[in-house]
């Protein structure tokens, strides 16, 4: 009997329970929607990008089939020949060839020109042997390299990308490899927008930490007023306060023209701030210090005065009452800001790209000129896709630590 | 003002809740109130008062049982639609409204038109005595007059019952003894029901018809504060409900409506319920102030007596309050009124105490306390 | 006493870092001359130096007109779409029987979390096989996805002060959830809704990487136009606009802090 009254009880407990869930779910379901179809999902076409390219193998699907069945090393027969020439043309016809080249290209470098030219020609050629004809034209097509290089480029699923990222490569016998010291570009860009992401939160943090506890402990009014002053910024257009440093730090600008007025520098010995690590580090702190300043302050201000006054009363030295007793309470605005400017450095495109030169471009810089100019899609989603799961690695991080349903903007 | 006869106005009969499906916060609990009544739910913070209301304005559901007003199954009536005016906690009045939008605010969702909501509105800050104050935010308001007019708020779409959940609590002793005066007067002028919860017990007893004790989501006793106070049926409600000493004990004999309890080498004579049978324990409930003490010479004739040290004197000016120890009980409390002083009694001095059977009850031990501590309260 | 003048010097230098940049801008988007820095006339004040030349042209050249209105047009909307959905969702997240609840306050903050260029890559591909890249709609799509995290964290900060009591005592009145909704919690939180919809317009008008991915000349919006100023032929024009950026930066801070009073939260930096 009691039993069963329990039973019923749970019954109708989570009857209610479950009418309320479907209230909620229901609520919040067309926003999830929204953001899986407008966000998740081009994500998830960027991680497919990155792995997946079906247009040389949905170009020349004979042509790999046969390949495929070859060792690899011992002279090709006519029919492989004749088959590559008619879906080369084709695909000439059709306008996928440059691309075909230019994938080819990546495998083997300078194998561009050699497909280009060759079907060029082809088009006009006429033999009984198409081994003949195209050797004839190219040398590089009686070498086993091209075709190798065509059955790479016809794989539909391949980490080429990947390897090519993490500065690898693929050996002739087929295992992975370091590329050499010299050759390796991205590991190195990374570690650097690593060291740079860093550098940003500790210097963030260095001048952050002194203002957001300046103004926390402002009588009211002088405190607003403050604030004003970290608020103008977060709130002023990112291009604005790229435009800003521009002005300033450029070799015919602000800052250099008052040095050479008040005689500091010679007009011909103009210190370059700008478009170079400098600019990037210091446009970039300057953009994000709110970001650190605002949880660091929302933190401090809830930290009573009786606390230190209590240290103190208690003989410890100003030093040591604010070591032992207001830095530890501080540590979740410290954890909270210093991690959301690291996250926010790491992404960082915008001023890099303008003020960062060449020797101050992040891997976010990198990305971009894989989209805009090499036009290397692949690997820009490769390595979009690493730095992807870094970020959401951290983000994982600071949900541990901070809490993301803490976050709390201005 | 109340009418036994009839249907009750509210009715509940077997309900159960729990919110997790596994503990009960309200177990198999029956209790009717009704028309005019003024019903007061008391107890200890965490037995099931708020949630046995919230039941009855219907924004919680039982898990068993049913509940009815007006001879009417509730259970499928959705809140907006009982009629039921509810004064909350912390007073809810929507701080985006002035107080005469917040009281007409139900008025209008009635679709009643506008002059007559007026009219209305007018009328019950009249009941409430804050005549003029329409134009305020709720914000501009002292904590009393809010309290006021979220009772206002209550009142103005005639509700024939009224719930309210700790009213009071918010307010300062003062205000809150004006407060008890003003809305019994206002159930007694309107004739409502009224459900009313606390856990002051005090406010209870000033203010109700009867009073129902809670604990551990059932009800112990529902009497009126008289009955509660004078014969409690329950361990817990004799020490819940003002002082009470306990002494506890073995029932040696049962006679007419009498028992003798031993308690350590005496005896005690006390009206029994019969709760205990011979042998059984038993716990003997008497008021402090029902004691009557001799010094020595005089001896009086009372069906209890005993010889007592005193432990400690405090002077509380209606009364002092002494300590005693007594058949081996430490901490008996002994009030005497403050007619003469305290007749000359000191710390240390034994001194001979007496209470009559019928001013001391034996009662079934509270399986939930061992009976040491008989200052307990809510 | 040493420690608290090195204290004080070193906050006067940081605020200064903070906002002499900005204001620098100003004066200077007044220069008569086509330079980035101050001239002599300047300095000396003389009103030679100053003109409108550069405010001028920003309405001569239809460029900057174009690009506003496609600020707007597709501020606007984004910032509808992400306000209204993001404050229905944040009212079912306010709910504590909301499922994995924290699970999806994730997914729907991770768009200010992720680098707009990992965003912008992957929607250049996505919107691109679906048509939508190059149009308004792709952008004002992908504009209203990155101005949700706003909406949500500002409506759920809202909501967690907001009195759920308040519904209880409109349905106890006798108003059903619908009326409860529109008559009681809609207009309390409405600054809360109102502020993180500003935070999503703001967003929005101040985004270059999406619009440089996706967009084609016709999406060319107010912030795209200054990097490419700023890319290619950078003129005082770019300070003058700027500046006006600026004004509007301020004037939304003011909102904000106004909408924040009167939501009856605790002043800027939340808690
Ligand atoms: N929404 C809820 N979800 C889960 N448990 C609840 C909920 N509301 C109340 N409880 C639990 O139910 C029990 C009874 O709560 P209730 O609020 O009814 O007590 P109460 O008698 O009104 O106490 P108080 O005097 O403190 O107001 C408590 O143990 C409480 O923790
Ligand atoms: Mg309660």
């Amino acid at each position: 009997m009691v039993d069963q009254v329990i039973a019923e009880t749970g019954l109708e407990a989570s009857k209610q329970q479950a009418r309320q869930r479907r209230r909620a779910v229901g609520l919040a379901l067309p926003l999830i929607a929204f953001v899986l179809a407008s966000f998740v999902a081009p994500l998830g076409t960027l991680l497919v990008r990155s792995a997946y390219d079906p247009l040389v193998a949905d170009a020349l699907p004979e042509t790999l089939t046969l390949l495929r069945a070859w060792d690899g090393t011992s002279a090709l027969e006519e029919p492989v020949y004749a088959t590559a020439a008619r879906e080369l043309l084709q695909a000439r016809e059709e306008r996928t060839l440059g691309q075909i080249a230019t994938r080819v290209n990546r495998i083997k470098s300078g194998l561009r020109s050699v497909v280009t030219r060759s079907v060029r020609k082809l088009r006009n050629a006429s033999g009984d042997s198409w081994r003949e004809t195209m050797i004839g034209i190219d040398d590089a097509w009686g070498e086993p390299e091209v075709w190798l290089a065509i059955r790479s480029a016809g794989e539909r699923f391949t980490l080429r990308h990947y390897i090519n990222a993490l500065d690898l490569m693929r050996q002739p016998d087929g295992s992975i490899a370091r590329q050499p010291e010299e050759r390796r570009i991205y590991l190195p860009l990374l570690w650097r927008t690593l060291a740079i992401s860093l550098g940003i939160s500790a210097l963030c943090l260095v001048i952050g930490y002194p203002i957001a506890h300046l103004i926390a402990h402002a009588p009211p009014r002088r405190a607003n007023l403050l604030l004003l002053l970290v608020l103008v910024p977060f709130w002023t257009s990112l291009l604005v306060r790229t435009t800003a440093w521009i002005v300033l730090l450029q070799t015919q600008g602000v800052i250099n023209s008052l040095l050479v007025a008040i005689g500091l520098v010679a007009d011909d010995g103009r210190i370059a701030m700008i478009y170079n690590m400098t600019g990037t580090f210091v446009a970039m702190t300057h953009v994000l210090l709110p970001f650190m300043v605002l949880p660091l302050y929302s933190v401090m201000r809830s930290i009573p005065p009786s606390h230190v006054r209590a240290a103190a009363s208690l003989g410890a030295t100003p030093f040591q009452a604010f070591w032992r007793v207001y830095w530890p309470q501080t540590l979740p605005g410290v954890g909270a800001g210093s991690l959301m400017v690291f996250i926010l450095a790491i992404g960082y495109y915008i001023t890099p790209a303008l003020v960062g030169g060449s020797k101050g471009q992040l891997i976010s810089n990198m990305i971009a000129y894989h989209m805009q100019t090499s036009l290397n899609w692949g690997l820009a989603a490769a390595l979009a896709a690493i730095l992807l799961v870094g970020i959401i690695a951290l983000y994982v991080l600071y949900d541990r630590v901070v809490g993301i349903d803490r976050m709390r903007l201005g | 003002m109340v009418s036994t006869d009839g249907t009750p106005h509210v009715e509940f009969t077997g309900v159960s809740k729990s919110y997790d499906g596994r503990n009960w916060v309200v177990r198999d609990l029956d209790l009717a109130v009704q028309k005019g009544e003024f019903l007061t739910m008391l107890g200890p913070s965490g037995s099931g008062k708020t949630t046995c209301l919230m039941m009855l304005a219907g924004f919680e559901t039982p898990a068993a049982g049913t509940i009815h007003i007006n001879g009417v199954p509730v259970g499928d009536l959705p809140p907006h639609k009982r009629d039921i005016g509810v004064v909350f906690q912390n007073y809810a009045l929507f701080p985006h409204m002035t107080v005469g939008g917040n009281l007409a605010f139900p008025l209008e969702v009635r679709g009643m038109d506008p002059s007559e909501q007026q009219e209305r509105v007018a009328r019950t800050l009249r009941l409430v005595r804050l005549e003029g104050l329409e134009d305020r935010r709720p914000g501009q308001l002292s904590g009393g007059q809010q309290q006021r007019v979220a009772i206002a708020r209550a009142l103005v779409f005639d509700p024939e019952l009224v719930l309210m959940d700790e009213p009071l609590g918010a307010l300062d002793r003062r205000l809150r003894e004006e407060m008890q005066y003003e809305i019994r007067r206002i159930q007694r002028t309107l004739g409502i029901t009224v459900v009313y919860v606390t856990h002051d017990q005090q406010e209870a007893m000033v203010m109700s018809d009867r009073v129902a004790v809670f604990r551990g989501g059932a009800i112990e006793q529902v009497a009126s504060p008289e009955v509660l106070y004078e014969e409690p049926e329950r361990a817990f409600v004799a020490h819940f409900i003002g002082e009470n000493n306990r002494l506890n004990g073995v029932v040696r004999t049962v006679g007419d409506g009498v028992c003798e309890v031993e308690v350590g080498d005496a005896l005690i004579k006390a009206v029994s319920l019969g709760q205990c049978p011979p042998g059984a324990a038993a716990t003997v409930v008497v008021r402090p102030e029902r004691v009557n003490i001799s010094l020595g010479e005089g001896r009086h004739s009372y069906a209890n007596e005993f010889d007592a040290d005193i432990e400690d004197i405090a002077f509380l000016g209606d009364h002092i309050r002494l300590r005693l120890k007594l058949c081996g009980h430490s901490g008996f409390i002994v009030k005497i009124p403050n007619v003469v002083g305290h007749g000359g009694v000191l710390e240390g001095d034994q001194i001979r105490v007496g209470w009559t059977a019928l001013d001391c009850r034996a009662l079934k031990p509270d399986a939930a306390d061992d009976g040491e501590d008989p200052s307990a309260s809510g | 006493m040493l420690a608290r003048w090195v204290y004080l010097a070193f906050c006067t230098a940081a605020f200064v870092f903070l906002v002499a940049p900005i204001l620098v801008i100003v004066p200077l988007s007044f220069n008569a001359e086509p330079y980035f820095t101050f001239t002599e006339g300047m300095l000396r004040f003389d009103p030679e130096a100053y003109s409108l030349r550069w405010y001028r042209s920003i309405f001569e050249d239809g460029v900057w007109t174009r690009a506003l209105v496609n600020s707007l047009v597709i501020g606007v909307s984004a910032t509808l779409l992400a306000t209204s959905l993001g404050t229905l969702a944040a009212l079912g997240l306010a709910n504590s029987a909301m499922p994995a609840r924290r699970t999806v306050m994730g997914l729907l903050i991770s768009p200010m979390i992720t680098p707009v260029i990992i965003a912008a890559v992957g929607m250049f591909f996505f919107y691109s096989s679906l048509g939508l890249a190059q149009t308004h709609l792709g952008i004002i799509l992908a504009h209203a996805v990155l101005g949700v995290p706003f909406v949500v964290i500002t409506v759920t900060a809202t909501l967690s002060g907001f009195d759920q009591n308040l519904m209880r005592a409109a349905a106890s009145l006798g108003a059903g959830p619908l009326r409860s909704f529109w008559r009681v919690q809609l207009p309390l939180i409405a600054p809360g809704v109102a502020s993180g919809g500003l935070f999503a317009f703001a967003a929005s008008f101040d985004e270059v990487v999406v619009v440089l991915f996706m967009g084609g000349l016709e999406q060319r919006t107010i912030p795209r136009q200054m990097w490419a100023g700023i890319r290619e032929q950078i003129s005082p024009t770019i300070l003058a606009v700027a500046t006006f950026l600026i004004v509007f930066a301020v004037l939304v801070l003011f909102t904000v802090e106004w909408l924040r009073r009167r939501g009856g939260q605790a002043p800027s930096g939340g808690d």
